[in-house]
């Protein structure tokens, strides 16, 4: 497990150190939208952005409003600093206007060479789904025109094939977290998970095989006082689930952009792989920046408490989030009707405020009366 | 000794409290003392404070069971278990009137709403901890200003005429305004009646985002805080329910309830 946590210490880690070495091409993506097989075709390799111990956003500051969220602030001040000087690619989605500034101020402060912004509709619609093909298509001849790589439909077939292997792989070991005894803890999950996000998928999958086998040996991981699922904005640093599961709530389910839940969806194929990478990013994300779907996010939510038998939910959001503090709102209320018991978490992008943390997250287990 | 003897140790950022409880719950034994570096220390000197008024304890060790509370209660190794501030001073408020159904606790270091259901357990809360504003602290650097205890500044704002409004929300920068206040010659009460109008402003969001029902009272050492508690109910427009004990002690003394039951249930 302090293998996983070993790769998310940098932001560009040794196995992306390796993949540049070996000719290949890291590019950088901030958002679910963006297909990851999509990034893993011919030398493409997706690595999702983070900016792990970030201490502070004093040049990011300058250029940010002071309603932009830390994970946006944090993800600037890396780049600034050159702390993303193996990215030779940046992919945004207008999810949130935040991240459109990102992509605006590192346009103007760092110039890219490669630089995208593909963008994603509201809805889903069969028209919708047409145009999604179509930005895909896009970015694919983009992407081939400027590194020279192969964006086939047979070069993102192969690409897909190997997503699907990797994320049937991540879901085998998610699954493990519904037995009464799950052999996991959400912390390593969420280790495991975010170092799969940001490493090659190649690079990292033996070592993932190797732990599924060290887990499927295991009993348990000893004993707590609930079970949780985490849900909100952008999570990467698994010392935020470790805080949590300090207090003996121990996460089985999770919910964000970074989450298994609906992340690591298999990509269905039907004929063709653009469309097919279209369909699959509304299947696989469920993000409250997408309209009339609500019902469908409550509904996943209320189906992975009864699946993983999760007797409370946590959502975190971070500071000036408008996409997940707008839609918590509803989401806290509609869950309590639900007879589900809600903590609510504002915090920063970096973990901070351990104690605070675990006052909060301590009192809810006791009010569960756990 | 047959007796048993039930102990709640509250370890606060300024102050550490403790509270005894006999077999029938009654209290028998309770401290304040300044919060040392270490709140192990803090813990020690206060049950033993507490435990040197119960004659038939020689020190903390004699205790059936101690439930150690508040930001320093991970610290207290000896301690049988650990419950948060929150359940503590839900059950520490329910033990001392069944009525009460909220309660805004006011800190050295946060403040934090409680809503209570009606078996003393906690339905909802919030807590403001991201700054310095509206807490015990805030209040110290407030009445240093004005070069009085917090007895003197407690009272300072009861006796205004009129409220001048402090808009900043920073503690620190609060203290600028507070100085360039006085040093206008504006009446140190009517500062003092804007400062806690303030802090009252803030509880008062917070009592918003967990559903306010009566009866309100108010715990943590700033509830002794008169000219607060005035502004506090005028600002909620519900009395505030006054506790038959000392409000500081309430975080501790639902600590040594839940010693009490939770030593009982294990029998």
């Amino acid at each position: 497990m302090n293998m996983f946590r070993e790769l998310l210490k940098s932001p560009q880690n040794h196995l992306v150190e390796q993949a540049v070495s070996d000719g290949r091409i890291p590019i950088g993506y901030s958002c679910s939208f963006v297909p990851e097989a999509f990034l893993m075709a011919d030398r493409l390799v997706p690595v999702r952005l983070h900016a792990p111990g970030v201490a502070g956003t004093e040049i990011a500051d300058i250029y940010l409003s002071n309603f932009i969220c830390t994970y946006v602030r944090s993800l600037l001040e890396f780049a600034v600093d050159d702390r993303f000087d193996l990215i030779q690619g940046w992919v945004f989605v207008p999810s949130c206007t935040h991240m459109q500034r990102l992509y605006d101020n590192l346009e103007y402060l760092k110039k890219p060479a490669f630089n995208h912004i593909l963008d994603v509709p509201r809805k889903v619609t069969e028209a919708t789904i047409a145009w999604q093909a179509e930005e895909l298509r896009t970015l694919a001849d983009k992407l081939s025109t400027h590194f020279g790589v192969d964006m086939s439909d047979d070069s993102l077939m192969k690409a897909i094939t190997e997503w699907n292997n990797f994320a049937e792989v991540i879901q085998s070991i998610g699954e493990l977290r519904k037995k009464p005894f799950p052999p996991i803890t959400g912390t390593e999950f969420q280790a495991l998970l975010m170092a799969a996000l940001v490493s090659p998928k190649d690079l990292i999958l033996p070592k993932i095989l190797d732990f599924r086998k060290e887990i499927e040996q295991r009993d348990g991981v000893g004993e707590f006082r609930s079970r949780l699922m985490v849900m909100g904005s952008h999570l990467h640093d698994p010392e935020f689930i470790r805080v949590i599961e300090s207090q003996g709530g121990l996460v089985v389910a999770d919910l964000f952009c970074t989450g298994s839940i609906p992340g690591f969806k298999p990509v269905e194929i039907s004929g063709n792989p653009i469309r097919s990478l279209a369909e699959h990013s509304f299947k696989k994300t469920l993000c409250p920046r997408m309209m009339e779907d609500f019902d469908r996010r409550l509904e996943t939510i209320i189906d992975t408490v009864k699946e993983y038998r999760v007797d409370g939910v946590v959502i975190e959001i971070i500071k000036f989030c408008d996409l997940w503090g707008v839609d918590s709102m509803p989401m806290v209320s509609a869950l309590r009707n639900e007879g589900i018991p809600v903590l609510k978490l504002e915090r920063e992008y970096s973990m901070g405020g351990e104690g605070q943390l675990r006052t909060r997250v301590q009192a809810f287990i006791e009010s569960m009366d756990k | 000794m047959t007796k048993k003897y039930f102990g709640g140790c509250d370890v606060g950022s300024t102050t550490g409290k403790a509270a005894i409880l006999d077999e029938n719950s009654s209290i028998v034994g309770t401290s304040i003392v300044p919060s040392e570096i270490d709140p192990e220390i803090t813990s020690v000197q206060a049950l033993e404070k507490a435990c040197a008024q119960v004659t038939d304890l020689s020190s903390y060790k004699d205790l059936a069971r101690i439930v150690g509370t508040g930001y320093g209660r991970n610290e207290v190794a000896f301690a049988n278990e650990n419950i948060s501030e929150i359940s503590c001073h839900a059950m520490g408020a329910f033990y001392c009137n069944r009525d009460i159904k909220t309660i805004v606790d006011i800190g050295g270091q946060d403040v934090k709403t409680i809503a209570i259901a009606d078996d003393g357990s906690v339905l909802e809360f919030a807590m403001n901890d991201k700054c310095a504003a509206g807490t015990g602290r805030f209040l110290e650097a407030m009445s240093r200003i004005f070069r009085m205890d917090l007895e003197q500044f407690s009272v300072l704002s009861l006796n205004a005429r009129k409220i001048i409004p402090i808009t900043a929300q920073c503690s620190v920068f609060a203290e600028s305004e507070v100085i360039s206040l006085l040093a206008r010659k504006n009446p140190p009460e009517e500062i003092a009646a804007g400062i806690k109008a303030a802090v009252s402003k803030r509880c008062f969001s917070l009592l918003k985002r967990i559903g306010m029902r009566p009866l309100v009272t108010v715990t943590g050492g700033c509830a002794k805080n008169q000219g607060l508690i005035k502004s506090l109910a005028k600002r909620i427009n519900m009395e505030v329910t006054a506790l038959p004990v000392d409000p500081q002690i309430i975080g501790a003394l639902g600590a040594a309830v839940f010693a009490g039951r939770n030593g009982r249930e294990q029998e």
